[in-house]
């Protein structure tokens, strides 16, 4: 019997990942991918995206070569007649591509509908109308450039409506600050008097008693003072922009040219005003520094943020637009949605994974496997990997688990069909059910090199299962072992045979009588069981070493439609042994699947 | 002052980025297809035991075509589902319709040898007839009332028992306004 190694470099030949989805497949590379690769598996409905991409540069050459073969072939068709299918099929979307033209797209549906197109005009038929043709095959998303009519004229109208809008709002603002800066050379000479007045340190406060007119002004001068340096107040503490301070104060310096004014008509009781332009100079220069560096705050912010937007909009343009890698992938990931927030991280971290899985550095690959599952527990691929690595470490048991994890997410997964294989034929010596998972294998592997080698392993396999009579003289000490055993046939309520599904999995189920919760006794697992179905449950399926299957024990059934015992889902059938509890050693204990979970 | 400013901001901004969102987080294809509750498009195929197959000569009967390529992963998994459901219907007036699509005739022959197909199967060798139901992917199945109109469109793996509820409702004429889609997990 050929020996088939745990040594990953041999698993890997067959489970290698070399594929890589790109944007613009080539329908017929396929054949060459590894099968294994669960990207071409878990995505089933995804049959004409995916291409190798060792083998891309072979194909690629391929197709110029047919490219430059295709006009030769081509019954001398007229160079108008080609420069309109051109042009035509410049206008259609290629629809297995990702954002290109049916002219520019290398992929065999292109070539087919550019056929159609030429056809289509040789008829007779006027380019709209041919453009009409597709549009009501695949919708209006075929063409490039979308109608201009109807809801998607509204994508034709928007970018103009936007740009005469962001027009207008910048010529606002630049109107805006036009009419400060005037302000501000202005502001200078009418007010100045004004301002210099209003910035005084001291300013004589006349009692509220005093009722002459002078002393109304004084107080009057004294509360716009007030009023200029809330103003200040609420502009340094950023309640206020610069624009809206300046409109403020000019309203308030007017006022205060006003009431000086006044003042300065009225009889000189004691001058109002002392001469100090010195005075008034320096705060000046004190108000014209602080503009400056005002300004120059407001060029640094604006710089910063434009930096920071820059920077950020290249990030996440090239953080967020990518390929998609699968039917349900956006062209953003889950970057702009932020579902998975960590998918980018994902994605690196299995990538990690799967090289150091090629280099045999297993610490490493755990790592990554680990922090895969931390944040996608259910990511089958990453449970098929863990479970390569505890086979070449010689848990069996783990890698078994870890496969039938990988398998109730994505029950077609190759590589973890292969991979449970593998444990059930070379570990556990279970060849029937190793039989059962690699000819499932084989149905879905199309014709190539993988699908021998499955072949070839079905082939060396002993038939039937020789676990019992490898293990017999282990077992040879716990003589009651041998009878230790229940069996039966079971068959399902016709009523119920319409909601059988194929698919699902058998579970029997042997509890000590008296007990309902905790683990069973016993358990057997059946992949994909055909009704009526004998079965023995025995020593062997025992949950738990060292426990024997004995006594009196309650037998149950459940299909169960996602593979996993723990879970009790909808559409799950159950049934159980009528005269349960039933002596370990009876025969004939049939049972019958006869409830629905609703 | 400063708040409604933000207010209008984000106000400007806000449909915008949510417009992208959606632009970019949407795959066109799954618009609903123009096809649904349309006539479907005539063709006559050759099948692969020589004899021609016209729909038009279908009238009168619930039809199933079905789209595939034994290359296609997911069609070689609904292969036995497909043959299962024709199994339960072929006495009654019910039709399934196998296409190839981009196959050679060694492979698709094998692959109907393999999974034992015994309904109809020709191939679209010009990819013509693809064009004309609107395929983008494989396998894609279409259901067609009596009257030769559209009355489900399934993209991806089909199961048995949907293909029957399905053809139920063709041969009744109901029509179901959305498409389905096959039974996948994206790839992460």
């Amino acid at each position: 019997m050929r020996v088939f190694s745990n040594d990953p470099q041999c698993l890997l030949s067959l489970i290698a990942a070399k594929t890589e989805i790109q944007s613009c497949p080539n329908n017929r590379g396929r054949g060459a991918d590894s099968i294994f690769h669960s990207d071409l598996f878990v995505s089933p409905s995804h049959p004409l995206r995916g291409r190798g991409k060792g083998e891309g540069a072979v194909i690629g050459t391929l197709i110029i070569f047919l490219f430059l073969l295709v006009p030769s072939a081509i019954p001398a068709a007229s160079p108008d007649l080609e420069e309109q299918t051109r042009s035509i099929a410049a206008e259609l979307r290629c629809v297995v591509c990702q954002n290109l033209s049916v002219a520019d797209s290398p992929s065999e549906m292109a070539q087919q509908m550019r056929a159609v197109v030429r056809e289509q005009l040789q008829a007779g038929k006027t380019p709209e109308q041919v453009k009409e043709f597709f549009v009501s095959k695949y919708g209006e998303w075929v063409l490039l450039k979308p109608k201009t009519t109807g809801f998607s004229a509204l994508l034709w109208i928007l970018p103009y409506v936007v740009l005469v809008l962001g027009v207008i709002t910048a010529l606002w603002f630049i109107r805006r600050w036009a009419r400060a800066k005037k302000f501000h050379a202005l502001g200078v000479d009418s007010n100045e008097a004004a301002r210099s007045e209003l910035l005084k340190e001291d300013f004589a406060r006349p009692d509220l008693e005093d009722s002459s007119p002078r002393a109304a002004l004084l107080r009057e001068r004294a509360r716009l003072q007030d009023e200029i340096r809330e103003l200040e107040f609420d502009f340094q503490s950023g309640k206020l922009s610069d624009s809206d301070r300046i409109e403020i104060k000019q309203e308030i310096e007017a006022k205060a040219a006003a009431v000086m004014e006044q003042l300065r008509a009225l009889p000189p009781e004691a001058p109002p005003i002392e001469a100090a332009p010195r005075d008034t100079r320096k705060i000046d220069t004190r108000g014209s520094a602080d503009r400056t560096r005002l300004r120059r705050w407001q060029i640094v912010t604006g710089g910063v943020f434009l930096m920071l937007f820059g920077l950020a909009l290249g990030v996440m343009l090239t953080q967020s637009i990518r390929p998609r890698l699968s039917e349900n992938d956006t062209m953003t990931g889950d970057f702009m949605t932020g579902t998975t927030a960590a998918s980018g991280d994902l994605q690196g971290a299995m990538n990690e994974g799967k090289q150091a899985f090629a280099r045999q550095e297993f610490p490493k690959a755990i790592e990554a496997f680990k922090k895969v599952l931390s944040a996608d527990p259910d990511n089958p691929e990453a449970h098929s990997y863990m479970g390569y690595i505890l086979l070449q470490a010689g848990h069996g048991d783990g890698a078994l688990m870890a496969f039938d994890k990988a398998l109730s997410q994505a029950p077609n997964l190759p590589m973890a069909l292969w991979g449970k294989g593998m444990v059930l034929y070379q570990d556990k010596k279970d060849f029937a059910s190793a039989r059962e998972i690699f000819e499932r294998l084989l149905s879905l592997v199309p014709p190539g090199e993988e699908r021998n080698e499955i072949a070839k392993v079905l082939a060396e396999m002993p038939a039937g299962d020789q676990k019992r009579a490898d293990s017999a003289p282990s077992a040879a000490a716990a003589a009651p072992s041998a009878t230790a055993q229940v069996s039966g046939k079971i068959t399902v309520d016709p009523k119920l045979k319409a909601k059988l599904d194929t698919n699902a999995a058998l579970f029997i189920i042997a509890r000590a009588a008296g007990t309902a919760a905790g683990p069973p006794l016993a358990v057997k697992k059946i992949d994909r069981p055909k009704f009526p179905l004998d079965y023995t449950l025995s020593q062997d399926n025992v949950m738990m070493q060292g426990t024997r299957l004995a006594g009196k024990i309650t037998i149950s059934v459940r299909l169960d439609k996602d593979g996993n015992p723990v879970t009790r889902g909808a559409g799950d059938l159950s049934g159980e042994y009528a005269k349960n509890p039933v002596e370990v050693g009876a025969n004939s204990v049939d049972i019958v699947i006869n409830q629905s979970t609703p | 002052m400063l708040w409604r400013r933000l207010v209008l901001v984000a106000l400007i901004i806000g449909p915008i980025v949510g417009l992208l969102a959606f632009g970019f987080t949407r795959d066109a294809r799954y618009i609903t297809s123009p096809l649904i509750a349309k006539p479907a498009a005539p063709f006559t195929i050759t099948l692969f035991d020589g004899g021609k197959l016209t729909l038009e000569d279908l009238r009168g009967k619930a039809v199933f075509l079905n789209f595939w390529a034994s290359w296609c992963p997911p069609c070689r998994a609904e292969a036995r589902d497909l043959e299962a459901a024709w199994q339960k219907v072929k006495d009654k007036n019910m039709v399934f319709i196998g296409v190839a699509l981009q196959d050679t005739d060694r492979n698709s022959l094998e692959f109907l040898k393999e999974f034992e197909v015994t309904y109809p199967n020709g191939k679209d060798a010009s990819g013509k007839i693809a064009v004309e139901y609107g395929t983008w992917g494989i396998p894609e199945s279409f259901f067609i009332d009596p009257q030769g109109r559209i009355t489900y469109k399934h993209v991806g793996g089909i199961r048995a028992p949907l293909v029957l509820a399905k053809l139920e409702e063709a041969a009744r004429g109901i029509v179901s306004a959305q498409e389905g889609k096959g039974d996948y997990q994206p790839i992460r």
